[in-house]
């Protein structure tokens, strides 16, 4: 599996914790209080509860269940209901390669994480979840007129639209889910980045539309 | 084949008010079953009208569906004078019928999930206790629990130690003791019915028998259904849905004895109904 794209740094707060997906693998991406972001296996190791739904105590992330704490190395540092035990090192959570660059969070399930090269200097646009194939999505992409003209497919995930370039991540949810992460020109205004997330809102509609009209 | 065990165990499948409202069409062990009658006279019969033995005890309908039952569980609480008897309804729940009784028998998760009600932070730390397997009886006991509760039950004025004590009667029913908060040489009982529709899907019907005069109906089941769908925001979130009963899958700490024991009985039983086996 190659390193796939979860979103934008942007919308994940530090203390923040949210439910993800690579491949099929369930993940927990979380931001510790000192911003660092990582992202585990989806379950604690003591009743599998999913990790998703708990909390971040500082640098740890605590489930839900009983509130054992996991550090940033995904072993379990504290258990409630014993105070004064040291946790055993075989309480840990799988651990994934973490890397932010272009303001994304990139996650591997395999190895150390690789962003993709993004061929522009760019600004985070937005992240949304589409219900359609990739190239479903792709035809939306090049069909939505952007202030009246008709976008140009640069290369495969690259587009213009008017003065300004969208570059379109994906990373593949099942069949026909995919999460979706865009990034735009450096220097696109506040109110480009308004105009181009309506347009991303309309490809969303499109690629939906069509899906359901296939 | 899992579901072999569970047949001749008896089910809670309705209970007066259901009986009230007409016929309940539902699921037992994925067989479709129709619930109707009185209290006096209840009658379960499948989709072709073929009946199944029906008592009413408890507050609620039981029933069995194997060739051989094995005797109800007795609860004797149910004849002592002055306790009010409270059936607090039924909960739908998306999980394995074991996970459901077993999340009733653990305390350490109060202060996390019943937050500010039957636990609460610093307050976290669980005391050794004792849980075994009593084989004359066959059932999974726990004794000498006690932990700290902001607000014990809907009777309580103030927060204190309660003292628990957990029975396992029968694989999807459990009962518990705790300390009456306006009786505290008395103990309230609050049982859990499950009734298994699959092996990751349950009907939960909490029952109990309080000493507690003063508070309405109303207000008794919604502090325990508050309390249920609180449970329920957990249930619905474990991975795998049924329960795994070898021990290497999720590793247990020493305030898990109770549910130790009880994953324990059910494999030494071969009640594997809602769990995951090494096999499997």
């Amino acid at each position: 599996m190659q390193t796939a794209p979860l979103g934008l740094l942007r919308d994940l707060d530090p203390k923040r914790v949210m439910r993800a997906q690579v491949g099929g693998q369930d993940l927990v991406v979380w931001r510790a209080s000192n911003g660092d972001v990582s992202a585990w296996d989806n379950r604690c190791p003591h009743r599998g509860m999913a990790l998703s739904h708990g909390f971040v105590r500082g640098n740890d992330l605590a489930c839900l269940y009983h509130g054992w704490h996991y550090g940033s190395t995904g072993a379990c540092s504290y258990i409630p209901a014993h105070p004064d035990l040291d946790p055993p090192e075989t309480i840990k959570t799988a651990v994934f390669s973490v890397a932010i660059a272009d303001g994304v969070i990139w996650v591997s399930t395999k190895g150390v994480a690789q962003p993709a090269p993004v061929p522009m200097a760019s600004q985070p646009l937005r992240c949304f979840h589409v219900q359609a194939r990739s190239d479903g999505l792709a035809h939306a992409c090049r069909t939505v007129a952007f202030e009246g003209g008709a976008p140009e497919q640069i290369e495969p995930g690259l587009y213009r639209l008017g003065a300004r370039r969208v570059f379109v991540l994906e990373n593949p949810l099942d069949e026909d889910r995919i999460q979706v992460t865009a990034l735009v020109d450096a220097d696109a205004t506040p109110n480009d980045c308004a105009a181009l997330s309506r347009w991303c809102d309309a490809v969303r509609r499109l690629a939906q539309t069509e899906k359901v009209a296939a | 084949m899992s579901r072999e065990y569970a047949l001749n165990d008896w089910y809670a499948v309705g209970d007066a008010q259901t009986l009230a409202r007409g016929p309940r069409r539902t699921v037992l062990l994925e067989q479709e079953v129709i619930v109707s009658g009185t209290t006096d006279h209840p009658k379960v019969v499948d989709a072709e009208g073929a009946a199944y033995p029906a008592t009413f005890k408890y507050g609620h309908v039981w029933t069995s569906l194997g060739d051989a039952p094995r005797p109800l569980f007795n609860i004797p609480e149910a004849d002592e004078p002055g306790r009010r008897l409270v059936p607090c309804g039924v909960v739908r729940v998306k999980c394995s019928p074991l996970r459901a009784v077993e999340n009733f028998l653990d305390i350490a998760h109060f202060p996390f999930v019943h937050t500010g009600i039957l636990g609460s932070e610093p307050h976290t730390e669980v005391a050794p206790y004792k849980a075994e397997i009593r084989d004359d009886v066959d059932e999974v006991w726990a004794t000498k629990i006690s932990f700290y509760q902001p607000q014990a039950a809907k009777s309580a004025e103030a927060g204190g130690d309660t003292q628990y004590l957990y029975r396992v009667a029968a694989p999807t029913t459990a009962v518990l003791y705790k300390t009456c908060p306006p009786k505290p040489e008395a103990m309230d009982v609050i049982a859990i019915f499950v009734q298994p529709r699959t092996e990751t899907e349950c009907d939960v019907w909490p029952w109990m028998a309080l000493y507690d005069e003063t508070s309405e109906y109303a207000g008794l089941v919604q502090f325990q259904q508050e309390i249920f769908l609180q449970d329920r925001s957990i249930l619905e979130n474990q991975r795998p849905v049924k329960l795994p009963l070898d021990p290497k899958m999720e590793i247990p700490t020493r305030a898990d004895l109770t549910s130790i024991a009880y994953r324990r009985w059910l494999k030494s039983k071969g009640a594997f109904y809602g769990a995951m086996t090494e096999d499997a």
